[in-house]
């Protein structure tokens, strides 16, 4: 990668300085590269995706034979959903639900919970202002894996393991929306605002009320995205936290539907009605990708701005 | 970090605490009870855990911390993390940064769509990644079987032999977050101010010096942080190898990270005082980490 690119601002004062037009035809060849190599690396991830989406409208038979590409049928899919609905008289479906309530739930109360948090430390002025902030950004930049073992010893001392709300109000716990919101209203709530608020004798839950919540959209949008993506695609948590088949995430859940295919552990498939190939494995990954594509289609607008506020990875 | 909020005269501060600090309680309380819930009581349980004897009752002194140490499958598992590190790091940093280097500053309308592109497999995080993975690497029904066959493989057994793993969890972690940091980094480019770069190249410099003088000294900070957050999220590993492991039918170690070493010492083993101080020990190393990126990058300022 070292033919790096040649910027257009760099090739416009060059070519504004009097470039020779030979010199002008390299600086086209030069520009070509990268450009090229950009497109080589989109073309591989779309192969990627691509093949792989489509693999839910074949048969095993065609992937074995006819490799990357072969005939599509839309009849396919009702297959793949009858396999689905089939196995373990359709537990697929209830890990859905459950992913449901985990991620609709927990994304919720980060809103709920980090909108008003940011706004506190974005805003006021209070004792323990720096250290509650220090402290923020530390569990944010931390992967969520590491307290998954403790959190599980917690919550089997209270005696409430393969219950659903627990995990949702662990994932409510969600740093990052945190410094999103503090971050969202630090650039753009005018503190003289709320000091012409206090001078009307507004309270401080007032001008929250009244101030704040009008001009969250943005960052209500993006901290939901964040956090529900997050739950979502959650595995570790889950996996201990909900060790019983039906309290599962879909998540879990493909696991299980991989361990029972007929690929991967023909021993344990062998004994099972359902038979799960490639074409069903790829079938229940892609549904259940669904409602996060739809929740990032939703979010599409705020997103690009989001990751050059926080400059972060949610 | 720099001192708090800017133009607030500390005298009218100093006055109008109390009212804003009983507002901030308030506006506060649900963030700080889910923080002591969520984070620090059972880390505070943890330690108090593997402070315990195996049994299960009573002192055991730092007996868990030797146990897991002396367990052979402990250093195993950090050797295995370094040699994903040692492929999964270089290729992070040169792809993400190379990648967004390339795209900044181009004027193509392709750009976004790029973008999008790279960013797309983000979407399908965690488990929906692992299946699509599962159907590349399987050469069975893998659609690039011709290179699979090519190289010699013809099971997915052979494909995921255990000398194998480092460069398969480099490449499907990079498909799924290469994208997101591509952003990031794009995101610190963005931050270079205009003047600069076009001083720069008044003074002469070529699109390579540019590069190499002005726009990597200036986005260091967000090198850095790629640098250390991967470094973390290695040692966190669980995911790939999990399931990978339970997909091969038994050549690859159920031990393989330590996050499944702590998983078996506490699921399979019931040894809850070492799974809790591995856990400690692990969370130790992501603390460190964390303080580094909070306290020296300078990312996260109070501005």
């Amino acid at each position: 990668m070292s033919d790096v690119a040649v910027e257009p601002v760099a090739s416009g004062a060059l070519l504004a300085a009097g470039a020779a037009p030979r010199k002008r035809r390299r600086f086209r060849l030069r520009e070509v590269t990268p450009m090229g190599f950009l497109m080589l690396v989109a073309l591989i991830y779309l192969f990627i995706m691509v093949t792989f989406v489509l693999a839910t409208l074949r048969s095993q038979a065609s992937l074995l034979s006819q490799g990357a590409f072969g005939p599509l049928s839309l009849g396919r899919l009702r297959f793949d959903w009858r396999q689905l609905r089939g196995f373990s008289d359709g537990i697929y479906f209830t890990w859905l639900r459950n992913s449901a309530y985990i991620a609709f739930g927990g994304a919720i109360i980060a809103v709920l919970v980090a909108l008003p948090a940011g706004y506190a430390l974005a805003m006021l002025h209070f004792r323990g202002r720096r250290v509650l902030l220090f402290l923020t950004i530390l569990t944010m930049v931390m992967p969520n894996t590491v307290l998954v073992i403790p959190l599980f010893l917690e919550v089997s001392a209270v005696h409430q393991v393969d219950i659903l709300w627990p995990v949702a109000v662990i994932m409510g716990f969600y740093p990052f929306g945190t410094y999103l919101s503090f971050v969202h209203y630090r650039t753009t709530l005018p503190y003289e605002l709320l000091e012409a608020g206090r001078i009307d004798g507004v309270s401080e839950m007032g001008l929250f009320w009244r101030v704040a919540t009008p001009v969250a959209k943005q960052a209500v949008a993006l901290v939901f995205f964040f956090a529900f993506v997050a739950d979502w695609t959650n595995y570790f948590l889950p996996l201990v936290m909900l060790p019983t088949s039906a309290a599962q995430t879909v998540s879990v859940g493909l696991q299980e539907l991989i361990t029972s295919s007929q690929l991967f552990n023909a021993s344990a498939a062998a004994g099972l009605n359902v038979q799960l190939y490639m074409p069903e494995l790829a079938f229940a990954a892609v549904l259940q990708m669904l409602p996060v594509l739809a929740v990032f289609v939703g979010a599409q607008r705020y997103l690009q701005r989001g990751a050059m506020l926080g400059s972060v990875k949610g | 970090m720099p001192a708090g909020p800017t133009k607030r005269p500390r005298r009218k501060a100093a006055v109008i605490s109390g009212r804003q600090g009983r507002g901030g309680l308030v506006l506060l309380a649900p963030y700080v009870l889910l923080l002591l819930v969520v984070g620090i009581v059972p880390a505070g349980y943890a330690i108090y855990q593997s402070f315990l004897a195996r049994s299960g009752s009573g002192f055991g002194g730092i007996s868990a911390y030797h146990d897991v140490v002396t367990e052979f499958q402990f250093v195993g598992s950090l050797e295995n993390i370094g040699l994903v590190m040692a492929v999964w790091l270089p290729f992070m940093i040169i792809g993400v940064v190379g990648l967004a280097l390339l795209l900044h500053g181009r004027r193509s309308r392709l750009v976004g769509g790029l973008r999008f592109i790279y960013y797309l497999p983000g979407a399908l995080a965690g488990m929906g990644n692992f299946v699509l993975w599962l159907f590349l690497l399987d050469p069975v029904d893998s659609p690039i079987r011709p290179l699979l066959s090519w190289l010699g493989y013809t099971t997915l057994d052979q494909t995921a032999e255990p000398a194998h793993l480092p460069v398969i969890f480099a490449l499907m972690l990079f498909f799924q977050g290469a994208g997101t940091w591509i952003l990031i980094i794009y995101g610190g480019l963005n931050g270079i101010s205009d003047e600069v770069q076009e001083a720069a190249i008044v003074d002469g410099a070529t699109g390579w010096q540019l590069t190499r003088r002005i726009k990597l000294p200036l986005i260091r900070p967000w090198i850095a942080y790629l640098i250390l957050l991967n470094i973390a999220y290695a040692t966190q590993l669980f995911l790939e190898p999990q399931v990978l492991g339970l997909a091969t039918e038994g050549t690859i170690s159920p031990q393989y990270t330590p996050n499944q070493l702590s998983y078996t010492f506490a699921f399979q083993i019931f040894d809850v005082p070492a799974a809790a101080a591995l856990s400690v020990m692990l969370l130790l190393v992501s603390l460190v980490i964390g303080v580094i990126i909070t306290t020296r990058t300078g990312l996260f300022s109070d501005r």
